[in-house]
């Protein structure tokens, strides 16, 4: 999962040297604002075929927390 | 790095969805954006375009896409993006950013939210008819309050895209008073009082088409107002980067159409005319049949059909002669080729004959070799990517919108009928011993007037479309030639032509400008189908009168060359302009002239003239 998601930070940012880490957040992406966040959560949905809920894209301030939401959604669709 | 390298490396970089996959390729939102944003970062040529974009809802992803198109296009526009909701703001203040801004063209993008006020329950239809006036007439104010700020800006606004909410369910459709019928009939209303410079873009038709269901997306409405689902954006873009396109006059114009699998099913050098499959009597022939009425009503609304098949001409025709329940009839295509060679070069020679850029045309064939050749061999051909089941052939065709033109004129509804009498053109010409005697018994008749406000659509139809009789090649939107005949300083004249075989409406337009004792030619454009027939003497003898009854002494004209407008290379000088001396130093390449007014000027021509 976690490489997939850094694809997709990669290229929602278009810069190829992201390492994805737990802390990763809006202050280390410089072309990370509220238009490419939210398709970051678009392309995010769309790849591990998962809906998130706007009350939780609003409160994600981390890749990490996004992680934790990807992988509770995930483990409902079991 | 310069802007040509700029181009070049554009070019080579990922593929632009819109443009290598169809139209199947806008719907990859993300991708085009990751190319705008690319875009963006590159060094480009000027802007030679100004475009506002004005919505209700958040428009940064269609703004970012929608530049992208229009370079991809070949339109390197500077795009002002307005603030949230800020259409009235923009609109109504005289010195908002918009008009300090001074945009070409303004897009003004609805949202079914911005309409508040709706009739009550039981309403009868006057407070009905009411509530949509007053919808209307606050529209009529916006556009009229940037005419006047902006007399020379084109609008383009998206219609209302109707919601999928109804709180009387079912009902809402059998009440007039209902929101629903509200955003109907407020579409319709639009449609019936939208001025010469706003033109409507159809958005509820592309929300329809794609399903409302998916195109509105909520979530992404209360998270970033977006006013629908991010994967339209590509589409909404799409349409909007087309009619901006046409409206500077980028617009297709001929359907070059193969005839096996294409028009009727089977192959005829091998089954016959009867062993095809094309009637409404027969499942395997009916999807053919429908393709043939839809392109039959293209013909009729203005679109060249052309054949272009590898047959024996014979065999190709026969059907056509012999089949039953063919809808499409050999007098429907102004050009048929069937023979055995390469496609491209014929669809090359299709252009010539009917004096068309081979940019304006769209190629429509069932067999993908064909389609790569033609791909490859002329690159401005549009290629559409016709699938394998022919009863889907319509819509592909539809999908690709290559038809979206400014305006629908007379004369587009006419031209299919000058092409079709033009062989009896060829066989009078054939009889005739000189060209001057052919001219003399065509019979034709000219007028040349100013042009008239209920003429102007088609004026700048033409102006925008004519590529190789055009002395200058600058095109104009309606609104800036609506602004230009108010001018004293400005003479727009028409000429109208008929021969004995059609008439053929407007179809040479001048643009003189005065600056005090020069009169200039601004601009000058001919239709092609009336090319070599001695109208330009007539106008020319017009242009002068006007320029004397200015009081002017001298007029000027300039020649600047194009790709395309070669053969206009040595008018000036054939009218008896004489060459500038200075004219090294004119910019954009442009060879400029003068023609003394005092000279007389004198030329046969056998155009009869009409008061």
């Amino acid at each position: 999962m976690e490489e997939k998601l850094q694809e997709i930070f990669r290229n929602v940012f278009d810069d190829e040297s992201i390492l994805l880490t737990r802390k990763l957040c809006a202050d280390d992406i410089e072309a990370w604002d509220s238009l490419t966040y939210f398709e970051l959560i678009m392309e995010t949905e769309h790849a591990f075929g998962i809906k998130l809920t706007a009350a939780e894209i609003t409160g994600i301030k981390s890749a990490g927390q996004l992680m934790d939401i990807i992988c509770r959604h995930l483990g409902e669709q079991e | 790095m310069s802007w040509q390298d700029g181009k070049a490396e554009w070019r080579n970089m990922d593929k632009i969805p819109g443009r290598e996959t169809g139209f199947a390729g806008l719907g990859n939102a993300s991708e085009l954006l990751r190319c705008a944003r690319r875009l963006k970062k590159m060094e480009k040529p000027e802007p030679e375009l100004r475009i506002a974009v004005l919505g209700s809802c958040s428009i940064q992803y269609f703004v970012q896409i929608l530049y992208l198109l229009l370079y991809d296009r070949g339109i390197y526009a500077s795009v002002y993006e307005g603030m949230y909701d800020g259409i009235r703001m923009d609109i109504l203040d005289e010195g908002s950013a918009f008009y300090r801004f001074c945009p070409d063209m303004a897009i003004l993008l609805t949202d079914w939210r911005d309409i508040r006020e709706f009739p009550q329950l039981f309403a009868e239809e006057p407070q009905t008819e009411c509530c949509v006036e007053q919808i209307l007439e606050q529209h009529r104010k916006l556009w009229e309050a940037l005419h006047e700020k902006l007399p020379e800006c084109q609008v383009i606004m998206s219609n209302y895209v109707v919601p999928v909410e109804r709180m009387l369910g079912n009902l809402e459709c059998n009440y007039a008073f209902s929101r629903q019928s509200i955003y109907r009939r407020v579409n319709e209303g639009l449609a019936k009082i939208r001025p010469p410079y706003v033109l409507l873009a159809d958005m509820d038709y592309l929300a329809s088409a794609f399903g409302k269901y998916s195109w509105f997306d909520a979530k992404a409405y209360v998270l970033g107002k977006l006013p629908f689902a991010l994967e339209y954006t590509g589409y909404a873009a799409g349409l909007f980067a087309k009619l901006i396109g046409a409206c500077r006059g980028i617009v297709k114009k001929c359907l070059v159409l193969d005839l096996d699998n294409t028009l009727w099913g089977g192959i005829v050098s091998e089954e016959g005319a009867a062993g095809i499959h094309a009637g409404m009597d027969d499942a395997a022939g009916e999807a053919f049949a429908c393709f043939q009425k839809y392109v039959r009503q293209l013909k009729e609304r203005g679109v060249i059909l052309a054949v272009c098949s590898k047959n024996e001409e014979k065999d190709a025709k026969e059907p056509f002669l012999r089949k039953p329940g063919m809808i499409l009839q050999l007098g429907d295509f102004s050009a048929f080729y069937a023979n055995w060679d390469n496609k491209a070069e014929n669809i090359r020679k299709i252009a010539e004959k009917l004096n068309i850029g081979l940019d304006s045309m769209v190629f429509f064939d069932d067999s993908p070799a064909e389609r790569e050749l033609v791909r490859t061999q002329l690159p401005m051909v549009e290629i559409i990517d016709v699938p394998p089941e022919p009863s889907a052939y319509i819509q592909v065709l539809e999908q690709a919108g290559c038809f979206h033109w400014a305006c629908l004129t007379k004369e587009d509804a006419a031209r299919a009928e000058s092409y079709r009498t033009q062989h009896k053109r060829e066989q009078l010409l054939a009889g005739a011993g000189t060209y001057g005697e052919y001219l003399q018994r065509l019979k034709m008749r000219g007028s040349i007037r100013e042009v008239q406000s209920a003429e102007l659509e088609r004026f700048a139809q033409l102006i925008n479309k004519s590529n190789q009789f055009n002395l200058r090649t600058k095109r104009h939107t309606q609104a800036e030639l609506e602004a230009m005949m108010l001018r004293d300083d400005c003479r727009l004249l028409a000429a109208r032509l008929s021969d004995k075989f059609s008439s053929y409406g407007i179809v040479s337009c001048v643009i003189l400008r005065k600056n005090g004792t020069q009169c200039m030619i601004h601009t000058w454009v001919m239709s092609c189908r009336v090319l070599k027939r001695g109208l330009e003497y007539l106008m020319f003898a017009h242009m002068l009168e006007t320029a004397r009854a200015w009081g002017c002494s001298v007029m000027l004209g300039e020649y600047l060359p194009s790709q395309r407008n070669g053969m206009v290379s040595g008018l000036l000088p054939e009218l008896g302009f004489c060459l500038l001396e200075s004219s090294g130093e004119a910019c954009e390449g442009g060879v400029r002239y003068a023609y003394d007014l005092k000279k007389e000027f004198s030329a046969a021509y056998y155009i009869q003239e009409e008061a």
